[in-house]
């Protein structure tokens, strides 16, 4: 646009020509790429852009996922009889024995509800969740994010919990029409609040930055918790439900000299395995009742910001972990 | 050779774009070569077509929005291998095709390593061998990218 680019294009010495312009524009733009990185990784006025920018990017994912969820489809269409037919029984099976295993479940939950009220403890809400495919389409191997075939228009939210058959995936990041962008529980970025039983530990799960792994610090030294111990949401922050199984404790450290314990968790969900996940519809939920413990959804943590309100585990706990910023 | 001569290095790299995010079976996931420098280092060094290292950026930045990454990742990085390709441009141009794809191959590595930086700033894990592959696939392919964006861009020549 400005005429060194001309000089250089014409003549064979332009490069010389262009040298000092070249190296303050290349100054200029990596200044500009490394603030705006610095700005995204805070999770600050970045967010704007990427809204906005939905409108560019989701037809450009659309498009790339397009083919193949043609082909899907296509394929199911011609899918052979016998083929379709054994699929059926197969799962008719799994659904008997599914139903056969959760036939004792209204029993307990009535059971649990005396006993909640009993203890006069708030009830348990019930979980709306949409099923949602992934997409196909592969992002960077480092940003720890998928891509789901719902969005905006089926009532997706940012924010909403995320899980598959075993336990919690992550949280909607990013929602567009029609996609919708999932944070892993093992970014770096991401921070869950949990509980390990049966010690009743809380903790933040902090992202360790590979799939099978999850970082807890902050435990107190004296923690009880062990290798083989269930982790599972705590329920603060108001975000996750309680009691959503996430990790299985891998390995416990206490340092001596160290102020906290720290542990390696492996995540139970499926990280990158999964075709079909669960998103948790939190908002307007039906069974909330006013006044119960479910804090606001509308104000709880953001995966970028790890405010996490850790006001009730001072006092139970010797030392309250603290939810800081990240590094 | 204004309005619709512009047109086609626009869609290869949209192309390399979508590229970036077919899904590929997990075990080749990391050949995955780095199409968007690729072809954007051809119209650099060809046409002096995307030269501009603000066009640098805006690809970058398109390839942060679609790939999910921290914004400004693949912008910093395609854009020093623009201004690297635009400051030996006038060497690059006359060496023959195997010398060229060491070069281009140099340019990726470099490259790896300022993505490497900034992943390990990010503490998002280190990565294992596989992260160096990209750079080598996209030295072996570079002669045949070169000649199938040659190929595209006379084309149009002998259409008009």
């Amino acid at each position: 646009m400005k005429n060194s680019p001309r000089v250089n294009n014409r003549g064979d010495r332009g490069t010389s020509f262009d040298a000092v312009g070249g190296t303050a524009r290349l100054m200029f733009y990596s200044l500009l790429a490394i603030s705006l990185m610095a700005l995204d990784y805070r999770g600050q006025y970045v967010d704007r852009i990427r809204a906005v920018s939905g409108y560019v990017v989701e037809p450009m994912l659309w498009a790339v996922d397009l083919p193949f969820s043609g082909v899907e489809r296509f394929a199911s269409v011609w899918r052979d009889r016998a083929e379709t037919q054994r699929r059926i029984r197969e799962l008719e099976r799994e659904l008997v024995r599914a139903r056969a295993r959760l036939g004792r479940v209204p029993d307990l939950e009535t059971e649990n509800a005396q006993l909640r009220a009993v203890l006069e403890t708030a009830r348990r809400t019930e979980q709306e969740f949409i099923a949602a495919e992934l997409a196909s389409i592969d992002l960077d191997p480092f940003a720890h994010r998928l891509m789901v075939r719902r969005g905006r228009a089926d009532g997706i939210r940012p924010g909403m919990p995320v899980i598959d058959a075993r336990g919690v995936l992550g949280q909607v990041e990013q929602v567009f029409s029609r996609l919708s962008q999932v944070i892993l529980i093992s970014d770096p970025d991401h921070a869950l609040p949990v509980q390990i039983l049966p010690g009743g530990e809380r903790t933040i799960a902090y992202g360790s930055g590979t799939l099978d792994r999850l970082r807890l610090t902050d435990l107190p030294m004296n923690a009880s918790a062990e290798p083989g111990d269930l982790v599972v949401t705590s329920g603060i922050g108001g975000r996750f439900a309680p009691g959503l199984p996430v990790a299985r404790i891998e390995s416990i450290r206490r340092q001596p000299g160290q102020a906290f314990a720290t542990a390696d968790a492996m995540p139970l969900a499926a990280m990158d395995r999964n075709r079909l996940v669960l998103i948790l519809k939190a908002e307007n939920d039906p069974f909330t009742e006013p006044g119960g413990d479910g804090p606001s959804e509308e104000d709880a943590i953001d995966p970028h910001d790890e405010t996490v309100t850790e006001n009730e585990s001072g006092a139970e706990d010797a030392a309250a972990p603290d939810a800081g910023d990240g590094p | 050779m204004n309005r619709t001569s512009s047109m086609k290095p626009a869609l290869t790299v949209l192309a390399a774009i979508a590229l970036a995010l077919v899904p590929m079976p997990d075990a080749l996931d990391p050949w995955r070569p780095y199409w968007a420098a690729l072809v954007m280092i051809y119209w650099h060094l060809e046409t002096s077509r995307l030269q501009q290292l603000g066009t640098a950026f805006v690809i970058g930045i398109a390839l942060d929005l679609t790939t999910g990454t921290l914004l400004g990742q693949h912008a910093l990085g395609l854009v020093i291998i623009n201004f690297l390709v635009g400051r030996f441009r006038n060497r690059l141009r006359f060496f023959p095709p195997w010398q060229q794809a060491l070069a281009v191959g140099a340019l990726l590595f470099n490259d790896r390593i300022v993505q490497l930086w900034i992943i390990g700033l990010l503490e998002r894990g280190w990565p294992d061998w596989t992260w160096w592959l990209p750079p080598l696939i996209g030295m072996l392919l570079w002669p045949w990218i070169f000649l199938l964006l040659d190929a595209l861009r006379s084309q149009r020549r002998t259409v008009r």
